[in-house]
């Protein structure tokens, strides 16, 4: 449950201080790359793009501690893709091959979304979307997810321990019944979302949320010279690895 | 080593032996816990918010292990115990009872914990009753648990675990959002199972109930033990409340206001305390 908890920290480095829509930008270049490409060296490369930003904004900890959380996937991704390239290939090399270009494209994208998540604070990135003309109502939906996910892996522990307070074993039985053991585990998870998301609905209502059509922003977010340096270097890199297609036909 | 000593033999039942737990490197939630609680015992444990008395409570059904020093419950040693046996002897109630109820009818959620821990067939129905009567629940029987109001819904989840009968009950603020009527139910509940020879500890912020009905205190502040004794010696003592940020009780306050001595959390004493003043004033 930890794994994936991108919690954003206040901090001060250029990187925190850049404007959402500029790691937004970078995140979805070097994303496109990830999928484009299947030659290790480049996802390696892309990869390593995330790094000097991890470095700059000192998320080093918390962000190898989200690699270290999938650690389990990866190793579930290169199982599967070793196994099933073998079968279809039949070529021990060449499955190799897949199943490392498979697990370092996975651990970029972790690394390359751990960076966005870990230094924008939802409510840049809410005012973000609202900048991009995106509806209030989905950028407030999308920011609200996000801000529930730690919380609720935090209750989904409490009412774990409250079960097993009362005799569950959540490790008993065979595959069917091991699912079955979580049924006391999801529902008060489930219920307590919908009361949670019920108050939050009836305090928003009580400050008058969505009484005016128009709304206005205190804090309007700008992009400057530093943003502008930013992006041109993610395109400049991202037209650099794409080159590396058209000029030596890597896939 | 397996310890396989029966229940009944252990004189001191729960015992921490300097017992430290963090849940984030460079700050214990719990520090250098040392208590023992004998069988048969009523503690309350006191403290602000945050002191960690919820983590100390979840060392006692082994959901967490210590991570330095032991927690010896019954003779078994915690962390070669799993939480499936220890939970049969140790029934822990939760702060929130929304972090347990789950099941479509009042009656099979009471049936949970008794189907877990393996009951036989006629003996469901017969404790199951019981735990309807006790708990004020019968006319609920058969409505789902999430439409209860909270205190029945709180009410609920303490039925829920009592009803498999544990040796040792443990209750996490067992008194937020009850009426005085459910108090004074709760209390009478606490004395009976203490009757019994069940062993209860309490975790709660109600001092007046602390000083009322639970004869030993256990204060804690900032996650370690900072007084354990008699409740009528720590809760009349000014210096000790103001650390653990603990408002004292009323009767204490008014015996300081009178210059009682010794204050006390009695109240026949003070009244006849304030008896004499009054006489002595006549004379
Ligand atoms: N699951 C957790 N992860 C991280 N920190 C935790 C967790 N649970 C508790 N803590 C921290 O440990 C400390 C002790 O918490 P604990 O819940 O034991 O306090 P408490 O005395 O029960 O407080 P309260 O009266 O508010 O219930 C607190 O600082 C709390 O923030
Ligand atoms: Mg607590």
């Amino acid at each position: 449950m930890k794994a994936f908890s991108f919690e954003y920290k206040r901090g001060t480095t250029i990187i925190h201080k850049l404007d959402p829509r500029s790691k937004f930008i970078y995140t979805i270049l070097f994303t496109a790359l990830t999928v484009y490409f299947v030659n290790p060296l480049i996802l390696f490369l892309v990869f390593l793009s995330s790094v000097p930003m991890v470095i700059i904004a000192g998320i080093g900890k918390r962000w190898l501690r989200s690699i270290r959380g999938s650690l389990f996937f990866i190793a579930f991704i290169f199982i599967f893709n070793l196994v099933g390239n073998f079968w279809t290939t039949g070529s021990i090399a060449d499955a190799i091959i897949m199943s490392i270009s498979m697990s370092l494209r996975f651990i970029a994208l972790i690394s390359i979304f751990s960076a966005f998540f870990l230094t924008t604070s939802p409510e840049d990135l809410t005012q973000s979307m609202v900048q991009l003309k995106i509806p209030y109502d989905y950028a407030l939906t999308f920011n609200m997810a996000m801000r529930f996910v730690p919380t609720l892996s935090r209750e989904a522990q409490i009412i774990m321990d409250a079960q097993r307070s009362r005799g569950l074993e959540l490790e008993k039985g065979n595959i069917f019944q091991r699912v079955k053991n979580y049924i006391p585990v999801l529902i008060p998870l489930i219920i307590s979302s919908f009361r949670r998301a019920e108050l939050v609905a009836d305090a928003m209502e009580s400050r008058a949320f969505g009484a005016n059509k128009r709304r206005t922003s205190l804090y309007v977010l700008t992009m400057d010279r530093r943003d502008l340096l930013f992006i041109s270097c993610s395109l400049a890199a991202f037209l650099a690895i794409l080159s590396l297609k058209i000029m030596l036909g890597i896939q | 080593m397996v310890s396989c000593r029966s229940f009944e033999d252990v004189k001191e039942l729960i015992v921490f032996e300097d017992v430290s737990y963090s849940y984030a490197p460079g700050r214990y939630a719990i520090e250098h816990i040392n208590l023992s609680i004998e069988k048969g015992e009523v503690v309350a444990i006191l403290g602000e918010n945050g002191a960690g008395k919820t983590t100390l409570i979840k060392h006692i059904n082994g959901l967490l292990k210590p991570q330095h020093g032991s927690v010896i419950v019954s003779g078994m040693n915690t962390k070669d115990t799993t939480v499936a046996t220890l939970a049969r002897y140790v029934g822990l109630v939760f702060q929130n009872p929304d972090h347990q109820l789950f099941a479509e009818t009042v009656e099979k959620e009471l049936m949970f914990a008794l189907i877990n821990f393996n009951f036989q067939k006629e003996e469901i129905p017969r404790r199951v009753e019981w735990a309807l009567k006790e708990f004020g629940l019968i006319e609920y029987k058969d409505r789902p648990p999430f439409l209860l109001s909270g205190g029945e819904r709180k009410r609920l989840a303490l039925a829920s675990v009592l009803c498999y009968d544990p040796q040792i009950v443990i209750l996490d603020e067992p008194t937020t959002g009850q009426d005085y009527r459910q108090k004074l139910h709760l209390a009478s509940l606490i004395k009976k199972l203490n009757s019994e020879g069940k062993t209860v500890v309490v975790v709660t912020h109600d001092i007046e109930f602390a000083a009322d009905f639970i004869p030993r205190a256990v204060i804690m502040s900032k996650g370690r033990i900072i007084a354990d004794g008699k409740s009528e010696e720590l809760l009349t003592n000014r210096e000790l409340l103001m650390s653990a940020s603990l408002l004292p009780p009323q009767l204490v306050e008014l015996s300081w206001d009178l210059a009682l001595n010794p204050p006390t959390i009695h109240f026949d004493e003070v009244v006849s305390s304030v008896k004499k003043l009054l006489g002595g004033k006549k004379s």
